[in-house]
């Protein structure tokens, strides 16, 4: 440290000795007090946000049914409050703290919370998934694609590892053959040719061929994830369980997996945060989650030219989202190490 | 007397040449404890794990607590046997993300249906047995070598078996954390378990072991009563042994 600071001050005099470099300093400086200034001036005085504030239900919720609009807000306040509670959890004194598996329980029920509050019945009037939208939407896409992705990227890993050549094969040949794909491919794929080759009575509903769509890519990246996970695990863990008796399928599930799956919740987080990033394309096929919302709000003669204000104000919403998503992975990692890997010199 | 290991001309090759064993014969009886010594790679660790079908022989005949264990391994018939043989392990091996309760009661609550309030009662007691009573709620990684050891040793007992493997058990510890284990293995050995030990403590040999096994490159040197085999060692290999490790 100190050894560092003279060197520091050497370099700032020879900088001040070179007028060219002092010029180049000051035209730098006086481009991001420009830029700076003129962003303040823009959201303050320029900035017109009424294409924001007078559409919030319609970023929330987007076309649902307005009578029965309190379905999916109730539910993004279950979501909420959800994410409030377990990010809150470290904060709370031990007896109080609820158990790690019952919220895990708790967010695995949200998804089905969701979907019965949304499509309505036990009760509630149906809405068709046509007038799904918004945020509802992009959380609703996320959740369930991640949900289908992650038990089949986990088979795939397992497949890819098995010792039976053909389902080894098989599994790397999907695996291989979506990541070789992108994505938008498998959408089009799965909105407009699908439907051609199926018979017309079969009217799959969009919003679950886009889950299907997102599942059955992203189970390819979850694979490679988990696969790195395994490799992780050293040899004599499976040995171990083996001598106490334990069955292949045993030992997979109750002694190889949790280790694994542990390992690769940074990558899994990755993940998932790109998938909700990901559902922006289904804009581009007609839902109108978040972005389709906003393409359509712009289209609206009322709210011409206001393409910065909703950007900005959708780039917020994201970037809410990922960072509750990211920050309740590395409060999940936290857990796992002071559990497992943490000694404790006792 | 029953058998727990008869064991005749079994041979295990590594990689086409490596002969890890070579023409083993071998019958271990109920009740017995058997020190396996000898130089590295002599085939220690490849002949025990035959005896719960880590490794499969190639040829040979094996018998394990009355199973046969054939050289086409049959996973059924091997998990019948591993039911019944505990393994204890140099680096023991522990699940890390399980709590030592956890780690104890896993195989008895998945493999012997045992309930689960049964299987934490006993776990309770083998841990008393072991020393480490009040570990029961903490994680692997919490505890000394020797204490994670001792958990090992209770986690093979859980499933009450006929016959325990141990891999050089206390190779890895600390030595003044050694003692700790050795004086459960001898608590053991004095409650008639019936133990195949490979290790390189001599005192423990010679206090505990009925017999001693000598090997060296996969082959049956010596095998006589532990009196003898430290007093007057017939072969000139294992005199040779003896020597080295007493320096
Ligand atoms: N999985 C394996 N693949 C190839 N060769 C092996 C394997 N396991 C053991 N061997 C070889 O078989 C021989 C016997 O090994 P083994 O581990 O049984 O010796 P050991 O007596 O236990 O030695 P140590 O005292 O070092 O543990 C060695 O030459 C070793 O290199
Ligand atoms: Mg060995």
């Amino acid at each position: 440290m100190s050894g560092s600071r003279p060197a520091y001050r050497k370099r700032l005099l020879q900088a001040r000795r070179h007028p060219l470099q002092t010029v180049l300093s000051l035209v730098i400086l006086a481009l991001i007090a420009w830029i700076v200034w003129s962003t303040a001036a823009w959201l303050v005085v320029g900035a017109d946000w009424s294409v924001v504030t007078e559409n919030l239900p319609l970023f929330a919720v987007g076309s649902y049914p307005e009578h029965e609009r309190w379905r999916p807000l109730l539910w993004l306040f279950l979501l909420c409050l959800m994410t409030a509670t377990t990010l809150l959890q470290p904060l709370i004194s031990r007896p109080w703290r609820i158990h790690g598996l019952a919220l895990s329980w708790a967010w695995l029920a949200m998804l089905p919370i969701g979907l019965l509050l949304l499509a309505g019945g036990a009760g509630l009037p149906m809405v068709s998934s046509r007038d799904w939208g918004g945020l509802t939407l992009t959380v609703l896409l996320t959740g369930f694609s991640g949900l289908l992705a992650l038990p089949l990227g986990i088979l795939l890993a397992l497949g890819r590892r098995s010792n039976l050549t053909l389902p080894r094969h098989l599994c790397r040949l999907y695996i291989d053959g979506l990541r070789a794909v992108p994505l938008i491919a498998v959408l089009f794929f799965g909105q407009l040719l699908l439907p051609l080759f199926l018979p017309v009575e079969i009217e799959i509903n969009r919003v679950l061929r886009a889950v299907v769509a997102f599942a059955l890519f992203a189970a390819a990246y979850v694979a490679e994830d988990v696969r790195g996970g395994l490799q992780a695990i050293p040899g004599t863990q499976r040995e171990a369980a083996a001598a106490l008796g334990l069955g292949p399928w045993q030992i997979q599930r109750l002694v190889i997996l949790p280790q694994a799956l542990r390992v690769a919740v940074p990558a899994l987080t990755n993940q998932a945060i790109g998938l909700l990033q990901n559902t922006s394309l289904m804009a581009i096929l007609g839902l109108v989650e978040l972005l389709g919302i906003s393409r359509s709000l712009l289209a609206n003669p009322a709210y011409i030219g206001r393409h910065l204000e909703t950007y900005i104000w959708l780039a917020g919403l994201y970037w809410l989202v990922c960072t509750a998503m990211a920050l309740m992975a590395r409060q999940l990692e936290r857990q796992g190490k002071s559990s497992a890997t943490e000694a404790i010199p006792s | 007397m029953t058998i727990a290991v008869r064991a005749e001309s079994i041979t295990k090759t590594f990689n086409g040449t490596q002969k890890a064993l070579d023409q083993v014969n071998l019958s271990v009886n109920h009740g017995e404890v058997l020190v396996v010594m000898g130089p590295s790679g002599s085939g220690k660790s490849t002949l025990i794990r035959t005896f719960n079908g880590l490794e499969a022989i190639d040829a040979g005949q094996l018998e394990i607590v009355g199973i046969p264990l054939d050289t086409d391994q049959d996973e059924r018939q091997i998990r019948r046997i591993r039911r019944r043989v505990g393994m204890v392990f140099q680096q023991f091996n522990l699940f890390p993300h399980l709590s030592i309760l956890d780690n104890i009661t896993l195989a008895p609550i998945r493999v012997k249906k045992v309930s689960k309030a049964n299987a934490e009662q006993r776990a309770h007691g083998l841990l008393a047995q072991m020393g480490i009573a009040d570990q029961a709620m903490k994680y692997p990684a919490e505890l000394s070598g020797g204490q994670q050891q001792r958990v090992a040793i209770a986690r093979a007992l859980a499933m009450d078996p006929e016959l325990m493997l141990f891999d050089e058990p206390t190779s890895a510890l600390d030595p003044e954390r050694v003692k700790e284990v050795l004086d459960a293995m001898r608590r053991l050995a004095a409650d008639g378990m019936t133990m195949i030990v490979v290790t390189h403590e001599l005192g423990f040999a010679r206090e505990v072991a009925d017999r001693v096994l000598f090997m060296d490159a996969g082959r049956v040197v010596e095998l006589t009563d532990s009196t003898t085999f430290f007093t007057q060692a017939k072969e000139e290999r294992s005199r040779r042994f003896l020597n080295q490790m007493a320096h």
